[in-house]
């Protein structure tokens, strides 16, 4: 490593520099060096179920066309026309033949390449070399049914860069061989930088306090699970950490929210199902909580988009398993939105507060004093049985500390020699493979 | 029978109905903007669903699926009584930190059309509205949109039993949705 240009977490005290919340050049980049080199989550295959389907999406801040072209295969292209720039898709979805920039009409299929070009010969004189200037592709890869892609050639293969943290999503998006199926997303934009809502995936410290609000009216009116501290502290679950992805787990049944005897399953042949694909251990009795992927995946299948140092697109996506009926997908779907979308009773409650955490780096004295996320350090182990760093209770800030280390060495780094993956340790009980 | 009005312009028209609805939903603004969430609540039948779609942006030709079918897709709210309880329940606690404190809201309803009116009194109108968000110190956030509702006469007032409010916006340009229209 060449560079070690960032020092911002002390790690026996905690201490984190706020500078990077609200640093214009240290968000500059991080487009490059971190939008630009991991796997980014960009959409799922619902969203592009037949051939001639695209689906609009970003890459960082990158507007980026993600399609399935005629041979079914998926594509994810740059939005910016190779002629002058103007954006080719200005839909948020859709179905077509090909891609017709509305500027100067030049023409490109669903994989991208450039089909026409207007007075090709008349007004180029056939000096056009099409083969060359197809639109701008990234490399795509998918994990049961979600899509990634990257703009660095260098990255490692997605499963690599995943490792086992595989092993804990498993019990969420590999559940079924039908897959899971995205609904939405909804999209606002709310000030904060990009990595306060990531780092909050492992943030159970906030919810007794900072949901209280809904979590107490949800269970006065709904009967739902009381979020309290004395709950919420006491939970077998930990907090595991794998290549810069975050999961928060519980252990079943000690651990169940609602009693639900199938876990997280809703029929009993569901979870049949989920025990044969993921083993007994993971189909019966872990149970996926929060998480997030790095760099911006949070919390289920949800997107923040970076636009600025305190300016962030948020989407969420609901994602249901699709061996349920239709009925149940909806009503799941409809309940994660209630909580956690743009209008939800838990995830508004987040936004100030990140937003005031983002902002502290502004300040002389913000700088001064620091932040703190010291909580439990010492504390992290690892285990035979649940891969990753693990905290050694539910409530713990280790993966708030490995998240911004791990930005760190994404920021100090000149490639992806630079950058460690965690080998792969995990016993993948089951048939649940990468596709599904 | 069944009165139809052909709204804005007029034919059958019926002053005093289009007076009193238009009534109902200036006290409906004001019950908002004075923050007693509770009365506004009360506005609503026991059935009543709030329902906010998405608004997707799609070309011209294919406006038909713009705003997504209810039923099919991810909406922002599709509440029923119960999960409005919730949220008023949420924001009286004192710890609702979206909205504490809370935001200074103006509801402007207008341009009402009633679109039907069925043989049992149910009126279906809609309206548009324009609604300024002060929240905090700075933080202010404009939304336009219309609404959709289905009213019942109920001890010589109106109930509405279904609320859709369509926003004119694709992506959301408010920290959070966290007050009601
Ligand atoms: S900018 Fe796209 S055709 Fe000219
Ligand atoms: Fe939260």
């Amino acid at each position: 490593m060449k560079t070690k240009k960032y020092d911002v977490l002390n790690t026996e005290t905690g201490r984190l520099d706020p500078t990077i919340y609200s640093d214009e050049e240290i968000y500059k980049e991080e487009m490059e060096k971190i939008f630009g080199r991991a796997w980014l989550l960009i959409g799922h295959e619902s969203l592009i179920e037949k051939p001639g389907d695209f689906f609009h999406t970003y890459m960082g801040e990158q507007p980026v066309i993600l399609s399935r072209d005629k041979t079914g295969a998926i594509n994810a292209m740059l939005n910016i026309c190779r002629h002058r720039g103007a954006r080719v898709v200005r839909t948020d979805d859709g179905s077509c033949k090909s891609f017709v920039c509305p500027y100067h009409a030049w023409t490109y299929g669903l994989d991208g390449k450039l089909e026409w070009v207007p007075g090709e010969e008349e007004l180029y004189d056939g000096t056009i070399d099409r083969a060359e200037m197809g639109l701008k592709k990234a490399r795509v890869a998918t994990y049961a049914g979600l899509i990634f892609a990257t703009w660095d050639h260098d990255a490692p293969s997605l499963e690599d860069y995943l490792g086992d943290a595989r092993w804990y999503l498993d019990l969420e998006f590999n559940r079924s061989a039908k897959g899971t199926k995205a609904f939405g997303p909804h999209k606002w934009v709310i000030p904060i930088n990009w990595k306060t809502a990531v780092d909050n995936c492992s943030d159970w410290y906030h919810v007794p306090y900072s949901h209280a609000s809904a979590a107490n009216a949800l269970t006065r009116i709904m009967g739902a699970p009381r979020m309290t501290s004395d709950v919420l502290w006491k939970k077998k679950g930990r907090a595991a950490f794998v290549n810069g992805h975050q999961v928060c787990f519980f252990r079943l049944p000690d651990d169940s929210f609602d009693g639900n005897p199938y876990g997280m399953d809703s029929t009993e042949e569901n979870h049949a199902e989920a025990i044969e694909r993921l083993g007994e251990l993971r189909g019966d009795g872990v149970m996926l909580g929060t998480h997030s992927l790095f760099p911006n995946t949070v919390l289920g299948f949800r997107i923040v988009i970076p636009r600025g140092p305190n300016e962030t697109e948020f989407w969420h996506f609901s994602h249901t398993n699709a061996a349920d009926t239709p009925e149940k997908q909806r009503e799941v779907a409809l309940e994660h939105a209630a909580q956690n979308g743009a209008g939800g009773h838990f995830e508004s409650d987040d936004i100030d507060n990140w937003n005031q955490v983002s902002q502290s780096g502004k300040y002389a004295g913000a700088r001064e004093i620091g932040q703190y996320i010291n909580m439990g350090i010492g504390n992290t182990t690892t285990d035979d049985v649940f891969p990753g760093q693990l905290s050694d209770r539910f409530v713990s800030e280790q993966n708030h500390r490995f998240f911004y280390s791990r930005w760190q060495e994404f920021m100090n780094a000149d490639s992806w020699d630079d950058i460690p993956l965690d080998p792969m340790k995990a016993n993948f009980e089951g048939t649940a493979s990468m596709d599904g | 029978m069944t009165v139809t009005t052909k709204g804005a312009l007029g034919e059958l028209f019926d002053e005093s109905l289009y007076s009193t609805i238009n009534r109902f939903y200036i006290a409906e603004a004001w019950l908002l903007d004075e923050r007693k969430l509770r009365a506004w609540l009360d506005l609503f039948t026991e059935e009543m669903v709030y329902y906010m779609p998405r608004r997707k942006n799609v070309n011209r030709k294919e406006l038909a699926r713009e705003i997504p079918e209810r039923g099919t897709d991810l909406p922002f709210f599709e509440d029923n009584r119960k999960l409005m309880e919730v949220r008023i329940q949420r924001l009286e606690s004192g710890t609702a930190w979206a909205e504490e404190p809370p935001s200074r809201t103006r509801h402007l309803f207008g341009n009402l059309v009633i679109e039907k009116v069925e043989d049992d009194g149910t009126v279906h109108a809609k309206t548009a509205f324009i609604c300024h968000r002060s929240h905090g110190e700075t933080t202010t956030a404009l939304y336009s949109g219309y609404r959709v509702d289905i009213l019942h006469p109920v001890d010589g007032s109106w109930k509405i039993s279904d609320r859709t409010v369509v926003l004119d916006a694709n992506v959301i340009l408010d920290k959070n949705i966290a007050i009601f229209f």
